[in-house]
């Protein structure tokens, strides 16, 4: 299995070298006058576990099923593992997908279920029974094989659906929100279980979800989509410290964004207008633009509006509007002008104890710590 | 097996006790017991019992022997029969595009299924004798497009039954198939697909098995419909080709033979009660306790 592994790597190398193994390439898809999915590039390295993660409406479930072929591309190409499969039906592409609510076939028992792809494919009996028997042991649903699966919990359902989807050994395996209709901790644990199974198979996988902690929790690399097109494609890390734009800044994790425009620009420093005053940050852009600021909320520290401002810190005073105590750790948030967000998180509960709302805060950062977006362009 | 524990399915109890909600269906029992089979029981009761009242199977042995009697009997099952395939080819796919279609189009769909069924059998029975006439619009039709050389005769044969009765009944086989696909997940298609099961392995495997009890229960709704009706052959076809329906008419109005009448009733009703019961049987068979 592995020497095959190895060798199929080493085949696909040959015939391009650095080509990805899923690559889509300039897809399009519009309904009617709605452009869902807009000239969008997208790959996937072999055995790699990826997120689609985006508010619903962003277009990453029609580019799943763009990849499936259950919807048909305007434009574009789409091609895995070296074959271009942008024309074929989807019964012909060997993509498996495991579907938001399952799709179990009701009136098909566990067993029955299991063994569908294999049955379409024209498996011989003993063969599909001996296939369905060991991805049954795979997810530990071999107790169940006789069930039918209306007698089946959510959990179970979904690991019923993860084996029907990787029993046909497909080349690619999406899976279109396969979490969102379990409750929180059995979520959890389905998703540690998913991924060392998937790891251990070496599948390559297309998590869809709109739940970032999901999309960390289970993939390598996220592409973050908002009206029909890719803002970022990278590691969590980068994501979270590196946000590519400000949709970025606002949908992966809690920030501080605060809107203004810059007054004055010189030698890589912009002086901001702000609703709390004039802030000078690291940045290039015209005076005169509009920019949205932002900064993570660990970053911040609240401090006395007494105390002496140091020149390497960027400085805002406000009221506390709410303490938030989560625990291990306080998210203190500053009365904020609209759109604006004034967070500051710090470790420990004591926090929650020391500060009341109403009272004057000052939130401080480091300068370089200040991410810059353009604001109104888009 | 962290996640997998035995599920309450298994620790939960069969009760015998009697739903409050079976309750409510005692009006409408009581309804049919007094007024449905009460006067039919006498019926059936009727069909065994001689002129002086004794018990006799007379009345079986006459039907039986007459040839007219065998022959209406072959017409009457095999044009209900026919109109009940006639209408499942028609309402078989217009139960898909009712259940897909969605705002005015599924209301449209829906009106002109149901909208027919209230303009009166008679009415509709007319109309259909000025279309099917000899020199009706099916007709001129035909020999305008000189698909015939002579006018075919439509009117006063079993063709026209069957279309005629198919076109009464078509809203009982769509209605039943349709509250049956509109209940599949509309996934399971692309499910199937994304397994790699082609357009026919998918009717076939998925789509025909879940839509099946709906078209048993329209199946046994038209058949029994078409089998005991009267006003459509009366019109359609007159006395020249009777169905039971007519004979059993007859045989109470006309020739006054209670006995006569009461008989051809009761095999009627087997008839109807076999196909009624067998495709519940069915029902019960194919969707397995899991539909």
């Amino acid at each position: 299995m592995l020497q095959q592994t190895i060798g199929g790597v080493a085949a696909q190398q040959t015939v391009a070298p650095s080509a990805p193994y899923l690559s889509v390439e300039k897809i399009a898809k519009a309904y009617r006058e709605t452009r869902v999915v807009e000239d969008l590039d997208f790959a996937v390295e072999r055995g790699e576990l990826v997120s689609l993660l985006g508010p619903s409406g962003c277009g990453k479930t029609t580019l799943l099923r763009l990849i499936s072929g259950l919807v048909s591309a305007d434009a574009g190409r789409v091609v895995v593992g070296g074959r271009d499969i942008t024309r074929l039906p989807a019964h012909k592409r060997n993509v498996s997908v495991v579907f938001q609510n399952y799709a179990l076939f009701p009136h098909l028992n566990v067993r029955e279920n299991v063994g569908f792809g294999l049955k379409a494919r024209g498996r011989a009996k003993a063969g599909i029974h001996d296939a369905v028997t060991e991805a049954l042991q795979l997810v530990r649903m071999e107790a169940f094989a006789d069930r039918p699966v209306s007698a089946l919990s959510g959990g179970q359902q979904q690991r019923v659906a993860v084996a029907r989807a990787l029993v046909v050994e497909p080349d690619l395996l999406l899976l279109d929100e396969p979490f969102s209709a379990l409750d929180r901790k059995l979520r959890e644990t389905m998703q540690v279980e998913l991924k060392s199974l998937l790891r251990a198979k070496g599948m390559t996988a297309i998590f869809v979800t709109h739940d970032q902690e999901e999309a960390l929790a289970v993939s390598s690399r996220i592409a973050v989509m908002n009206a029909g097109r890719i803002e970022q494609y990278a590691d969590p890390v980068t994501l979270y410290t590196r946000p590519a734009t400000g949709f970025v800044l606002d949908f992966v994790g809690l920030s501080t964004r605060i809107a203004g425009t810059v007054s004055k620009s010189e030698s890589g420093f912009i002086e901001v207008d702000t609703a709390y005053g004039v802030v000078r940050v690291p940045g290039r852009f015209r005076p005169g633009s509009k920019v949205l600021l932002g900064v993570r909320p660990e970053r911040i520290r609240p401090v006395s509006p007494d105390a002496a401002p140091a020149d390497s810190e960027v400085r805002i005073t406000s009221m506390l509007a709410d303490v938030m105590c989560l625990g291990s750790k306080t998210h203190l948030y500053g009365e904020a002008a609209e759109d604006d967000r004034l967070v500051s998180e710090v470790s420990g509960a004591q926090a929650a104890e020391s500060l009341l709302p109403g009272e004057s805060v000052a939130f401080e950062w480091p300068r370089e710590a200040t991410l810059v977006y353009p604001l109104g362009a888009a | 097996m962290s996640v997998a524990l035995p599920s309450a399915e298994a620790t939960r109890r069969p009760r015998l006790r009697v739903d409050p909600f079976v309750l409510l269906a005692a009006p409408g029992l009581l309804y049919l017991a007094i007024l449905f089979a009460l006067p039919l029981a006498i019926l059936l009761f009727r069909s065994f019992q001689a002129s002086d009242g004794t018990f006799s199977i007379a009345g079986y042995i006459a039907f039986f022997s007459d040839p007219h009697n065998l022959s209406v009997t072959w017409r009457t099952l095999k044009v209900a029969i026919l109109s009940t395939l006639l209408c499942l080819v028609l309402a078989y796919p217009t139960a898909f595009a009712l259940a897909r279609a969605r705002g005015i189009v599924q209301s449209l769909i829906l009106v002109a299924m149901v909208l027919p069924l209230s303009v009166g059998v008679i009415v509709k029975a007319f109309s259909w004798s000025i279309v099917l006439r000899s020199d009706g619009i099916v007709n001129q039709t035909l020999l305008a497009l000189g698909l015939v050389e002579a006018p075919v005769r439509l009117l006063f044969t079993e063709t026209a039954l069957v279309i005629g009765s198919a076109n009464v009944f078509l809203p009982f086989m769509v209605l039943p198939i349709y509250a049956v696909v509109r209940q599949i997940d509309p996934e399971l298609s692309p499910a199937a697909a994304s397994l790699g099961a082609g357009p026919f392995f998918r009717f076939f495997q998925v789509v025909l098995p879940l839509t099946l009890p709906g078209v048993i229960a329209g199946v046994a709704f038209v058949f029994s419909l078409a089998i005991s009706m009267y006003v459509i052959p009366s019109l359609l076809v007159g006395e020249r080709l009777s169905t039971m329906s007519m004979l059993i008419a007859r045989s109470f109005l006309f020739f006054r033979d209670a006995q006569l009448g009461s008989t051809i009733s009761a095999i009627l009703l087997l008839m109807a009660v076999i196909v009624v019961l067998g495709s519940s049987y069915l029902v019960r068979h194919v969707s397995g306790g899991r539909a």
